[in-house]
């Protein structure tokens, strides 16, 4: 029981602080980083949803990402349909593809899911570059007039900071948590979770494994588009490979593994390594880091090439991540603190 | 009529290349049941290792294919034994993930070492053509990438025919219990099968290197086309692969010139689908359960 | 009428006659045996009669009801429900949570389901070790936690798949006392098991499979006195 208190106080003081730090913190760079972080976090959850309890691992989310990306733009963008209406659009759009790849391949065994999802994916981002007219081809869609949001007569906000993001972002997260929650406490959950351990024992146990493989898909596949539809209208600009790009896909499995599939928590985790990890890179904060400390002479060849390279590394950093995972700490490091804590238990946790 | 001829005949001899990547990567799957997502960026490798050696050697890339064949085929055993070998008994999706970590170390030290500039490898015979009569010209390259790749096909079913090993290999690949009751060391066979694997890939890339732009992410649309052509021929079977990629060449050959290049690879994926959709075991049907 | 109609089912693979014109009936409350030796078809009959695979050739009727190659959650909603030769646990879910998921057929409630599946936990006499991942249980306990699973579907009909497989006399034991507890239950059984002194003890008919035929069917004394069955376990006749 106390136990529970203590969750739920630590919880309550997280959230209380997270709603409070626009107020506090005024450096935009600050809040871009959280953003970042928030939009990491929604990507993690909606995939775990399918991927983690499911057991369904999808390499080509970048799809749902993607069509909700391109949606709310292309509607904003040509005929100045409000974000906040155009994301029910991309919501649409991705359960038709959902729907089209899981009756395709949910009746199926094997690793078909896999590879169809990785094909569904590519057909996108190759349909997005030539559909020209519609999408703008390779070029992209560059939008970064948000029209006000108002109530009634009252504008709640012009988009012009960082805070209104902030907060969208955060009900993202919110959202995304709440969703998965919802899940493990639910009959979908176990029924989720049964097909990932042993999808004929589930079947002989009176499940319908393709309806709530499609139902994990289009939870998922919504999920994913409302960050997709978010991460357009943060930045103003889509283009095919940043959003429909395989290394999205990998990106969003990414954050699952190394935190921990089919936990809630696991794709929080992930975020809290990976996003200051790649922007540290990105921005060349290590090189002058190194640099700073005396390791590596700037004007060196190697502190050249640290700095000319470094930012483009952190895909690199992602595919040695993952190996290391895979072979040492296969159930992400939500896994790894659980069997700490089992140990010490001697009983499920 | 001349140009639907020119468009199958292209399709063909890209075709041959496209088996090449289709039976390296069934014979993974075969032997190992494993997905091996990094296959494309293997064949990657093989480009790069191909254009070293021109422009360091001039070593002209199709007799190079002697030096990199027995390279790649090191390259892959050592990934065997050093990677995939330990999630031989994992999870399904844990293998996957691994080889598509393995993959994208691969592109990017390529791109860190290379930059991600598109590199040219031009022979003096890159843009020639062969006039095969009809109105109908061949690239010259093409056509003796297709030879090659005829050779070593043809090198490699006398191989999985009449030699031990290959038989070995049909062996594990079928079932690996059995095989391995019957003595057969499944361990090498892996080590093997994907050392092969690696080296069609790798010789793929060699063979394509003087028609196609390099660069560390051409891999990841190989690795997609590579599994279209091993489902679609049915996974686990070599002649299945063979047909595979030939079908695919000639698809893809035929899509960019009736529809638009642009277009091609879309077709490509959605034929996948639909063999998905309608024939999921393949052309040659080896279904397992 | 009987509960379960066996008749002249085949299953091919390939060229292969795994199960070749099996034809008999299970009446309800009774316990059935089906022995037979290694590679007999008794497994693969499990499987065509409950929609792993469909059958080549023939019917299976449940309740009156063609089921002839019905999806496994649709057999198992209509109350015919199996465990396995391999055990197959849900690994990472504790085992009432394992109990629950059988439990979810009958009900969209988590509370309920929890109920039910205590029930059936306490059943199988394994209250200690509600909590304990599946993952980590012996043998034993797993072949336990399956049949508690199985019974939480609220199941008309059991099949049982070598359930006493590589367990010791006492755990063999157990779960003959499970089985016949079962039956007073007023539940219907099919039972494959290799065990010929358990089979004889709680079936009250057995039929027989060689080579995937149906060798002979009766009762217990019948079918250990009959000289056929004999020489295809021994491949000889015995006095």
């Amino acid at each position: 029981m106390n136990k529970t208190i203590l969750k739920s106080a630590f919880i309550v003081l997280l959230l209380a602080g997270l709603l409070l730090i626009p107020r506090y913190v005024e450096s935009p760079y600050a809040l871009h980083m959280m953003i970042l972080l928030f939009m990491s976090v929604a990507q993690g959850q909606s995939w775990n949803i399918l991927g983690g309890y499911a057991g369904q691992h999808s390499v080509g989310h970048a799809a749902y990402f993607g069509v909700g990306a391109y949606t709310t733009m292309m509607l904003m963008h040509s005929k100045g349909v409000v974000p906040w209406v155009g994301v029910w659009a991309g919501m649409a759009a991705v359960v038709v593809v959902a729907l089209i790849i899981g009756s395709i391949c949910f009746r199926l065994r094997g690793p078909y899911f896999v590879l169809a999802s990785i094909a569904v994916a590519e057909i996108m981002r190759l349909s997005a570059i030539n559909l020209t007219p519609l999408t703008n081809g390779a070029e992209g869609i560059l939008a970064t007039e948000i029209p006000a949001f108002k109530i009634g007569a009252t504008v709640v906000t012009d988009f012009v900071t960082k805070v209104p993001f902030y907060y969208i972002g955060l009900f993202l997260v919110l959202l995304t948590l709440a969703v998965t929650y919802w899940v493990q406490h639910s009959k979908l959950g176990y029924f989720f979770q049964a097909i990932r351990e042993d999808q004929d024992a589930a079947h002989s146990l009176g499940i319908n494994i393709a309806l709530y493989k499609n139902i994990g898909l289009v939870i998922s596949a919504v999920l994913t588009s409302l960050a997709g539809s978010f991460y357009g209208i943060y930045v103003g600009f889509v283009d095919p490979p940043t959003v429909l790009g395989l290394d999205v896909s990998v990106q969003i499995m990414l954050i699952c593994i190394i935190g921990g599939m089919g936990t809630i928590w696991g794709p929080v985790l992930g975020s809290l390594i990976l996003v200051p990890l790649s922007e540290a890179l990105r921005s060349n904060m290590v090189t002058d880091l190194l640099v700073k400390i005396g390791m590596v002479n700037a004007d060196s060849k190697i502190g050249i090439f640290l700095k000319e390279n470094l930012s483009h590394a952190h895909v690199l950093l992602y595919g040695i991540l993952v190996v290391l995972v895979i072979l040492f700490m296969p159930d992400g490091l939500m896994g790894f603190v659980k069997k700490l804590a089992a140990r010490r238990n001697r009983e499920a946790v | 009529m001349a140009v639907f001829l020119q468009s199958l005949i292209s399709g063909i001899l890209i075709g041959g290349v496209y088996a090449l990547i289709g039976i390296g990567l069934t014979l993974i799957f075969g032997v190992m049941r494993v997905i091996n997502f990094a296959h494309g960026d293997i064949l990657m490798v093989g480009m790069y290792l191909t254009y070293m050696i021109f422009t360091m050697l001039g070593i002209d890339p199709f007799v190079s294919v002697l030096i990199t064949f027995p390279l790649m085929f090191l390259f892959g055993g050592a990934l065997q034994k050093v990677f995939i070998n330990r999630v031989l008994d994992a999870l399904a999706q844990n293998q996957i993930l691994l080889t598509i970590g393995l993959g994208l170390i691969m592109s990017n030290t390529v791109m860190l070492i290379f930059t991600s500039d598109y590199k040219i490898l031009s022979t003096s015979y890159s843009s020639a053509t062969i006039k095969v009569g009809g109105g109908v010209s061949v690239s010259t390259p093409l056509l003796i990438s297709f030879l090659i790749t005829a050779a070593i096909t043809a090198a490699l079913y006398w191989f999985l025919l009449k030699t031990d090993t290959g038989q070995a290999i049909r062996a594990t690949a079928q079932d690996r219990d059995a095989a391995q009751l019957m003595g057969i060391n499944v361990k090498r066979m892996s080590i093997i099968a994907f050392g092969l694997g690696s080296a069609l890939a790798g010789t793929a890339g060699a063979l394509i290197s003087p028609t196609y732009y390099i660069f560390p992410q051409v891999g990841s649309v190989f690795t997609l086309k590579a599994f279209v052509i091993t489902v679609l021929g049915g996974m686990g079977s070599v002649v299945g692969a063979t047909l595979g990629g030939v079908l695919i060449g000639i698809t893809e050959s035929m899509s960019a010139v009736y529809i638009s290049s642009g277009w091609k690879d879309v077709v490509v994926f959605v034929l996948f689908l639909l063999v998905l959709l309608f024939k999921p075991s393949g052309l040659m049907g080896k279904s397992r359960t | 009428m009987a509960i379960l109609e066996i008749k002249n089912v085949s299953k091919f693979f390939g060229g292969l006659a795994a199960n070749s014109d099996v034809s008999f009936d299970v009446h309800e409350g009774m316990i059935m045996g089906l022995i037979g030796p290694n590679g007999a078809g008794k497994t693969t009959l499990f499987n065509c009669i409950t929609g792993y695979y469909p059958p080549s050739k023939g019917d299976v009727i449940f309740n009156g009801r063609k089921l002839n190659g019905l999806d496994p959650d649709k057999v198992c909603m209509l109350g015919m429900v199996r465990t396995w030769q391999k055990v197959r646990p849900l690994a990472k879910l504790s085992v009432v949570d394992n109990v629950m998921v059988g439990a979810l057929a009958r009900t969209g409630s988590l509370k309920v389901a929890r109920e039910m599946a205590m029930e059936q936990i306490k059943v199988v006499r394994m209250e200690h070790r509600t909590n304990f991942l599946a993952g980590g249980l012996p043998i034993g306990e797993r072949k336990k936690l399956e049949v508690a699973r199985a019974l939480a579907t609220q199941p008309k009909i059991l099949l049982l798949d070598e359930v006493m497989g590589g367990l010791n006399p006492a755990e063999s034991e157990e779960i003959i006392q499970l089985i016949l507890d079962i039956k007073q239950r007023g539940l219907t059984q099919m039972v494959i098991e290799h065990d010929m002194k358990a089979i004889m003890r709680i079936s009250d008919r057995i039929v027989v499979l060689t080579s995937g035929e149906k060798l002979t069917e009766g009762s217990p004394q019948e079918v250990v006195s009959n000289p056929d069955v004999i020489s295809a376990y021994l491949g000889e006749p015995h006095a």
